[in-house]
């Protein structure tokens, strides 16, 4: 879990705040990592895009089958 | 009866024609040749020109497939060997895409694509029959650059489907059609044009489009529909419309917002590109570019684009813009900085094109500084442009779009605030909108209308200039002319007598929250600001020859100052580049600034003030170092040893109250003061709250890192104390009480230190910040009958009023300033002096230092984290001027350095030294001085000096300065 915390913090975190997105790793359980977006990931109209990359990486570069549980924050002024 | 709404359900006429309109763009392209053997690399751009790849070569890249990843760079290539029926025609290269593409075909960069445009003209750049090698570089955004196109908005995201590439042939006559309609139906959709007209409109749009048969094999009717509307729609010039409005194209590029500074090489070479291909293609299309920082890259990475521009720069129709080497804040950055963004601007611009030019453009920023005229004016700028007060103020409507701006010192210059906002598609309804909205249509000549997208750069579109071309033949639009900037600020402002005169800032009521949002790029801007005038100061003086090298820095400091990057108002990664920048330029100022056995004051005059000299031996501590507090003995411009006082006497009592040789303080538990009488002027100074740590919930809405909203004290969090205020440290010049403050998340750390010999009170702040949605002020209420707030500029000061009798003192809430701010009544006032904090409220005798935000967007973690810094309340005799504050807060914020060099010139005392360098031609010693207290005054000097404007060329000779309120001079000394 620890690597997979570090990998979302150090590989995956710089790549999304560079789009002024924000990932968080949050658990690892039964396969299913969950994690949270905020930023602009967290009003994305297609992170699922994003999401299934993500699954992609850690997969490639871990070796992890991992299924991404996403939840967005978004800013205050933008809840419903 | 319930009154019951009808409602038409059916097919309107007009929505018949919109949805024709978009079955006519479809057959825009006669033909579309698929390139099927594209291959794509996956990377990140990790610094200027610099790539992280994801794989070691290739993969194919078809229709369908996935591409760009998060900040992701995308390498695309194919080999195409044009098909024989495709030869010999006109080509275009066509891809659809939401990210931004530069395109280069045989090794020729071909234009760009984007989500505003998707083909380039290709013909003019191959051969018949030659293999064409497709190199193509492209960055998708998650934001688009222009969040006004709507287009844009709807593509928006990191991981893009790949519609495919085409070698295409445009069918001219529908596409021509298709411009025509665009151009109308704006017309006939928008309520600012004639009723009657728009009725006309729809009914022979309509008409027009019957003469388009969709359903055949072939499209038909296309020649007849385009003559139908020649002959009846532009024919009509029945309605008459009014206005004169100038057509300016410009793309706003941020070089760092949602994305880092890196980015805006090449969305600056994509917006080049862009323009230079219509230039191209529209021979009386001109273009304004603004920003030299911009052209450097250009110049240095893409130097074959960069000769490109210079042939369209020497035939007119690429016009660069804009003094300042970048367009930045114009509020933080002092009054030396603004002089070098026009000096190095000035300079590149000079360097490159052979002349300097006579304006300031900063559509974007963010309000501007009073002292702004004098700086332009001395600068060679005559004509200033900047559009927020008009389209952004949330309380006032600014009441002039062209006019005259009368600075601090008296300085004027043309200044125009268009009246709409600076990105704009050239639709009808926006020129329209810009004419209804122009103030001075009686005294200003033509009113100023820009297009091309922007914000990350775009730029103008075809379809942009072929609206245009259609302009004349509509009598109901203003009449519109495309010029140049300089074309229309020399035409409609240049010696017109019946401007009116703004004298004043041009304070902009919105963004208020960006005098303080991250605050350690404010506080490290105001420290390295100090520390360039030291190393210039001590490089002068030790004849160093590094004037390539400060400039150097200069350079990339002033870039952090961009008008995204110093207010805060970007994504986590600006700000981790702009810590990096600065801990590498201040490393650089370091060892310039070097070493000694003694201690040399590189102000101007005697010190007086009471200053904390770090020492290890010391039994004081501030921000963390051991020291002690002594009045260094030192005169202006000289060096002497400072040692330790030996004084121990017992100058403090702690009981009840806590008594100083200067007060009697009764302080609360959380460190604010419910009494210091002053027992020199034998009067009590506090109102109210005082030093008190206010805490408010803060949240503004969308901008969130830009703007405060004038409600933000109606939800207060109050802080609880951790641990009570304690007496921690003392010598026999200070004392140390220590408090400490905590929220759910957050340790505040107060250390007011009190002192023997200094009227000063000093708080020091260490912080550990953890907040969501918090705005923290410390708040004083004076014991005063003032109405008045008088606030640093850096180069003099402004008055503000306190009372809320209008809404322009209302909108006024939240200001910025300087080192110092400052409430009198006549005999005394207080001032708080601080060391990289800019926004202050004033209310009545009240005065709010904002100290910490902490927004979430663009910047999730904004501000959170550990924080330390220093303000102190300084109490005084007489008024802010006669107490010498000034002198006090210059004291405050440039520290003795340790060197062991010696001044030959005059101090030129009672100004202020600014600034003291060699020339940027190595011929000269550069004096800047500038008067900050308001007065008037002569200096002899002994001697000739060259007057110099602020881009060192000699206006004339003189031995007596004499000098006027507020004014900066320039003093060139031959070697």
């Amino acid at each position: 879990m620890e690597k997979l915390k570090n990998y979302v913090d150090c590989v995956l975190q710089p790549k999304l705040q560079g789009d002024g997105g924000w990932i968080e790793f949050q658990s690892f359980e039964n396969g299913e990592m969950t994690a949270v977006f905020r930023g602009e990931c967290s009003k994305c109209l297609i992170l699922h895009r994003c999401c299934a990359w993500i699954e992609e990486e850690i997969k490639k570069d871990l070796g992890l089958e991992i299924k991404l549980i996403a939840i967005r924050k978004k800013p205050y002024f933008q809840d419903t | 009866m319930a009154h019951i709404k009808v409602v038409r359900r059916s097919m309107r006429p007009e929505e018949w024609t919109d949805l024709r309109f978009g079955w006519l763009k479809r057959h825009i392209y006669s033909s579309k040749w698929e390139i099927e053997n594209l291959e794509i690399r996956d990377a990140r751009q990790t610094a200027e020109m610099q790539f992280e790849y994801y794989s070691e070569t290739y993969r194919p890249l078809k229709k369908g497939d996935m591409y760009f990843t998060p900040d992701g760079t995308a390498f695309i290539r194919a080999e195409v060997n044009i098909p024989k029926e495709l030869q010999n025609k006109e080509l275009w290269f066509s891809l659809k895409t939401a990210a931004e593409i530069c395109v280069k075909v045989n090794g020729k960069y071909i234009g760009g694509v984007d989500p505003n445009r998707e083909r380039m003209l290709l013909s003019p750049y191959i051969n018949s029959g030659e293999t064409l090698h497709f190199e193509m570089m492209g960055y998708n955004r998650s934001k688009p650059d222009d969040e006004r196109n709507p287009e844009s908005l709807s593509v928006r995201g990191c991981r893009q489907i790949f519609e495919g590439a085409y070698i295409t042939t445009v069918n001219h006559a529908v596409q021509s059609l298709v411009w025509d309609f665009e151009l109308l139906l704006d017309i006939a959709k928008s309520e600012l044009f004639n009723e009657d007209y728009r009725s006309f409109l729809n009914r022979e749009l309509n008409n027009a489009m019957n003469f388009i048969d969709f359903e055949g094999e072939e499209l038909s009717g296309v020649e007849e529909a385009r003559d139908y509307l020649e002959k009846v729609v532009f024919a009509n010039d029945n309605y008459k419309g009014s206005g004169d409005v100038a057509l300016i194209a410009h793309s706003h590029l941020d070089i760092a917002y949602y994305w880092r500074r890196i980015h805006s090489v090449q969305k600056n070479l994509r917006t080049v590109l862009i323009q230079l291909r219509l230039m191209d293609k529209y021979p009386d299309f001109k273009y304004t570019h603004t920003q030299p920082y911009v052209y450097e890259t250009l110049e240095k990475y893409y130097p074959e684009v960069f000769l490109e521009l210079k042939e369209k720069v020497a035939l007119g129709q690429f016009e660069p813009v804009g003094a300042m080497y970048v367009e930045p804040d114009c509020n933080v950055p002092s009054a030396e900085s603004l002089i070098r963004q026009c000096l190095y601007g000035q300079k590149t611009y000079e360097r490159m094109f052979g002349k300097t030019v006579n304006n300031a453009w900063l559509p974007d920023v963010f309000g501007n500084s009073w002292i702004l005229p004098q700086i332009l004016k001395k600068s060679g700028v005559d004509y200033f442009v900047s559009n927020k007060m008009s389209t952004w103020n949330d309380t006032n409507r600014f009441p002039h779009n062209n006019f005259i701006w009368k600075g601090i010192d008296g300085s004027e210059v043309y200044a125009c605030v268009p009246p709409t906002h600076f990105i704009t598609w050239n639709m009808p309804s926006q020129i329209q909108e810009n004419w209804e909205a122009y103030i001075d249509k009686d005294s200003g000549g033509q009113t100023l209308n820009m297009f091309g997208y922007g914000d990350g750069g775009s730029g103008c579109t075809e379809e942009m200039i072929e609206l245009m071309h259609r302009f004349e033949k509509l009598s109901v639009m203003p009449k519109c002319e495309h010029v140049s900037g300089s074309e229309f600020l020399e035409k409609n402002l240049k010696d017109n007598k019946n401007l009116e005169t703004w004298d004043g800032e041009l304070y902009l009521e919105m963004h208020r929250g960006t005098f303080t949002t991250k605050s350690d790029l404010k506080k490290i801007n105001r420290r390295l600001e100090y520390k360039f005038r030291t190393a210039e100061i001590l490089s002068l003086l030790r004849k160093e020859g590094n004037t390539e090298k400060i400039t150097a820095l200069y350079k990339r400091f002033l870039v952090n100052q961009f008008h995204d990057i110093l207010p805060g108002s970007h994504i986590h990664p600006v700000f981790v580049d702009a810590m990096e920048d600065y801990a590498e330029i201040e490393k650089e100022l370091d060892q310039i600034i070097g070493n000694g056995k003694k201690y040399f004051n590189t102000l101007n005059f005697r010190r007086s003030l009471l200053t904390f000299i770090p020492w290890e031996k010391g039994t004081a501590t501030r921000y963390g170092e051991k020291g002690f507090w002594q009045i260094p003995d030192l005169e202006a411009l000289s060096g002497a040893e400072i040692l330790p006082s030996k004084e121990d006497e017992d100058w403090i009592s702690v009981s009840e109250f806590v008594e100083t040789p200067f007060y009697k303080i009764a302080f609360e538990k959380d460190g604010s003061i419910s009494s210091l009488y002053d027992k020199e002027l034998e009067r009590e100074w506090v109102g109210g709250s005082f030093n008190k740590l206010k805490l408010y919930s803060d949240t503004p809405g969308n901008y969130d890192a830009w703007d405060i909203l004038p409600n933000y004290k109606e939800k207060e969090i109050e802080p609880e104390v951790s641990s009570e205020l304690s007496l921690v440290e003392t010598d026999g010049e200070s004392a140390t009480f220590e408090v400490v403050l905590k929220t759910e998340k957050s340790t505040w750390k107060r250390l007011i230190r009190l002192f023997r010999r200094s009227r000063g009170i000093e708080v020091e702040n260490l912080v550990d910040w953890q907040e969501k949605h918090r705005l923290a002020k410390v708040l004083f209420d004076c014991n005063l009958l003032t109405r008045k707030l008088l606030c640093d500029t850096s180069a003099g000061f402004v008055e503000r009023e306190t009372h809320r009798n209008t809404t322009w003192q209302q909108a006024r809430f939240e200001v910025c300033h300087h080192k110092w701010c400052d409430m009198s009544e006549t005999g005394g006032g207080i001032a708080i002096i601080n060391d990289g904090k800019y926004g202050v409220g004033a209310e009545n005798s009240s005065m709010s230092l904002s100290l910490l935000r902490s927004t979430i967007r663009p910047d999730v973690v904004s501000d959170m984290g550990k924080h330390d810094f220093c303000y102190m309340i300084m109490p005084h005799k007489d008024d802010a001027v006669s107490a010498k504050i000034n002198n006090l807060a210059f004291e405050y914020n440039v520290a003795p350095v340790k060197a062991d060099v010696q001044w030959l010139l005059p101090t030129f005392e009672p100004l202020y030294l600014q600034a003291a360098k060699r020339s940027e031609n190595k011929k000269m010693t550069v004096i800047r001085l500038s008067e900050q207290n308001g007065s008037r005054g002569k200096i002899a000097l002994g001697f000739k000096a060259k007057i110099l404007n602020m881009l060192e060329e000699v206006q004339g000779e003189t031995d007596v300065i004499e000098y006027k309120p507020f004014e900066i001079i320039t003093l060139g000394i031959e070697d």
